[in-house]
């Protein structure tokens, strides 16, 4: 099993997502995370896929989603070592003063941002790698999470752009 | 043209006259459907419109089949068209039907006014989301002004690349509106760019493989049929001087009287065929994906030995049921004439005399057995479907029903030319065939056309005698009478204790009586014998006619890979002829 990252450039109108989502259904793959938003172009939106499974089954559904009449551009991430990012908001519970400082210490070293505090929570805020995002919530667990949520994976790919 | 020409050039019409206007641009002569409430601008603006014929089907799935039928006999779109609501989930098994085997059908479906969509107006379903899994494409259109675009590109997607169906959803507004409007727009997707040419440096690598192969076996799919290259894979089948065997989609991609070729493969295909696929050493798939019926379950006995080449149009079935040695993504045709031109530029080609001889020598033997009509250890509907290849012989259109009729049809009957042998091989719809002889009658109205038929199948989708009456559609329906869903009879028989739960159908209806209420021409067969007459006598009335030929209750088709099992692993072998 891997997991993949593919970036899609589609066409913005509704049904799109429900299109794609079918897909996946249809072929029986398991979405990890998937985000959809505005792109640099008028009339298009970017979507950025993250899926687990073996080789041949992400290259099967790879061609599957290339036949999507919506979708002008597919863009398999991994071959292009991307920069990933997944945006966490955590509310952390905090049961006295030492906890506080000890949960604004970690947020300090992870670079996360404190975007607000009540007498008895924190909540952070932390745009990172997903693995970072998670040896961070799993610290935050020690503590008592309360809430957590991730917008999903977004990525890039390194180096300058080559559009055809 | 100038911006005033551009302008000058609009029309003000109404959302129904621009669909009449762009269906005719796009060739279509004849569209099946059913009307109803939402779609009675349209209808109105059909009815004022000489040069659309409209037929009107009894059944919704029966108008999907009939375009799905005249599109497989002509090549061209067909066309159906249905209502909201119920119209449109009726008509979901039929453009399932035809997705499967790539078949180009554009439907129409009526839909709720735009502002009552959601409401769970009247007739509302949401058919944009239901036919989503069963159409290579499907629009549900907001505005007027949209249709032009809209209707080129479901002709366009429909019958272009790997063919399939498009669905458009037209809300009642959107045909009553009035839009100015360009008709016959030229502009496509930007995310649509079939595959069409062949990479060269794999097509030639696919010669080389061929032309020194000892034992190379052509395998010839739909895609044949569906691109139009039946030429091409003759002169490839005879330049190399090899087998060829096909898949049931595949049936007509060349005449199965040719020397060289060994009929059907697979589960119910000819064991001579899957004896071809085990021996060889190069196999050159066309236009196929490998279904499981036609592969069986040991995927290590299915072409152990050879180099797999496997050409398709559509870059996802590369892999995905069979691994490849060498993929070609494109039209088959031109990779036909690609590899024809590679292999006619080498001097010499490798011998391949031996298993010529032995390709030759099974070839007659299944010959043999089939026109033996009373051959020891056959069936009655063995019998029943030789007697017809020889009586038919070859100058018709035959459609099937699912089933044990399917197989035997398949199995038996000889198709000699492209487009004369159709049958529902991916999705198995039984009440198909009825309706398909339908579309087909229409698009080749000059020709017989048959549909081989069982008494479940038959059932499913009987009532459209009255469409075939009404509109003057002669079509003979032969039914193998056994009064049992045959097929899953056979299984219950051979592998599941011979418990026939459910199977049984009992002794309703009279066939031939219901024909005569419908107003067809009815006639019982008892004896394979008489079946001549009883064509000719169907024939001569000029009606539509059912044939009701009873069979023995507890015919199987035979050979047949049994479940789990491989192409070398058939039983029910005594009946062939062994060389």
């Amino acid at each position: 099993m891997q997991t993949r990252i593919i970036s899609l450039l589609v066409e913005d109108h509704p049904g799109v997502l429900t299109r794609m989502s079918g897909m996946f259904t249809m072929r029986g793959i398991n979405i990890m995370s998937l985000t959809v938003s505005p792109c640099e172009k008028e009339g298009l939106s970017r979507m950025t896929v993250a899926i687990k499974g073996t080789e041949s089954e992400l290259e099967k559904v790879r061609k599957q989603i290339s036949n999507l009449i919506e979708v002008v551009k597919v863009v398999d991430l991994m071959m292009e070592e991307p920069i990933i990012r997944d945006l966490s908001l955590l509310k952390v519970h905090v049961k006295d003063s030492k906890a506080r400082s000890e949960v604004m210490q970690l947020a300090e070293s992870y670079s996360a941002k404190i975007v607000d505090a009540t007498l008895d929570t924190v909540t952070l805020e932390l745009t990172e790698e997903p693995k970072r995002i998670d040896r961070f919530v799993d610290l935050m667990k020690h503590f008592g999470l309360k809430q957590l949520f991730r917008t999903g994976i977004t990525a890039i790919g390194t180096g300058s752009v080559e559009e055809k | 043209m100038h911006i005033w020409e551009k302008e000058m050039s609009k029309e003000k019409l109404s959302g129904a006259e621009i669909v009449v206007e762009e269906l005719k641009d796009e060739g279509t002569a004849v569209a099946f459907g059913i009307p109803g409430g939402v779609l009675l601008d349209l209808y109105d603006t059909l009815y004022k419109d000489d040069a659309l014929r409209h037929i009107l089907m009894r059944h919704e799935q029966c108008a999907a089949h009939a375009a799905d039928g005249y599109a497989r006999v002509s090549g061209k779109t067909g066309v159906c068209i249905a209502t909201s609501g119920p119209g449109a989930t009726n008509l979901v098994t039929g453009l399932a039907n035809a997705s499967m085997d790539s078949t180009p059908v554009v439907a129409l479906t009526g839909q709720v006014p735009t502002s009552a969509i959601g409401t769970n107006a009247f007739q509302e379903a949401s058919t944009f989301t239901i036919t989503m899994p069963v159409t290579k494409h499907n629009f549900l259109v907001k505005s007027t002004k949209d249709l032009p675009k809209v209707i080129h590109n479901a002709f366009y997607v429909a019958n272009t690349g790997r063919k399939g169906v498009v669905l458009i959803d037209l809300p009642k507004d959107v045909l009553a509106g009035i839009a100015t409007v360009n008709l016959h727009p030229k502009e496509t997707f930007a995310g649509y760019k079939p595959n069409i040419k062949p990479n060269q440096v794999q097509t030639k690598k696919a010669a080389e493989v061929l032309a020194n192969a000892e034992r190379p076996l052509i395998l010839a799919g739909g895609g044949i049929i569906s691109a139009e290259a039946t030429e091409e894979l003759r002169n490839l089948v005879e330049l190399l001087g090899t087998g060829v065997v096909t898949t049931l989609m595949g049936k007509g991609a060349i005449s199965e009287l040719h020397p060289f070729c060994l009929g059907m493969a697979g589960m119910h295909g000819h064991l001579y065929a899957n004896r071809a696929i085990n021996e060889c050493d190069a196999l050159l798939a066309l236009g196929t994906r490998f279904s499981d019926r036609l592969t069986g379950w040991l995927l290590d006995q299915f072409a152990p030995d050879a180099t797999l080449i496997h050409v398709d149009i559509d870059a996802a079935e590369i892999n995905k049921n069979m691994p490849v040695d060498i993929p070609i993504v494109g039209d088959v045709k031109l990779a036909l004439s690609d590899i024809i031109k590679w292999l006619e530029k080498k001097k010499k080609l490798g011998d391949k005399s031996v298993w010529l001889q032995r390709i030759k020598e099974m070839h007659s033997a299944c010959e043999e057995c089939i026109h033996d009509v009373h051959r020891a250890g056959s069936s009655v509907s063995d019998s029943v479907i030789k007697e017809i290849n020889l009586i038919l012989d070859g100058d018709a259109i035959v459609t099937t029903e699912v089933g044990q009729c399917q197989m035997f049809a398949a199995h038996y009957y000889m198709t000699r030319e492209p487009r004369t042998f159709i049958s529902s091989g991916g999705l198995g719809t039984m009440g198909f065939g009825f309706p398909a002889a339908i579309g087909a009658k229409v698009a080749a109205p000059d020709k017989k056309v048959v549909d081989i038929a069982g008494d479940g199948s038959f059932l499913m989708t009987c009532q459209d005698l009255a469409t075939c009456v009404e509109n003057d559609i002669p079509v003979v329906v032969c039914i193998l009478d056994n009064r049992y869903l045959g097929m899953v009879r056979q299984w219950q028989e051979l592998f599941y204790d011979k418990e026939y739960a459910h199977t049984g159908l009992g002794l309703t209806p009279d066939f031939v009586k219901l024909a005569e209420a419908f107003g067809c021409y009815g006639e019982r067969v008892e004896k394979p014998e008489d079946l001549k007459d009883a064509f000719n006598n169907a024939f001569e009335s000029g009606k539509p006619s059912v044939i009701d030929v009873i069979v023995g209750k507890e015919d199987k088709v035979l050979p047949m890979i049994p479940p789990g099992g491989g192409v070398i692993g058939m039983i029910g072998t005594e009946r062939c002829k062994h060389v």
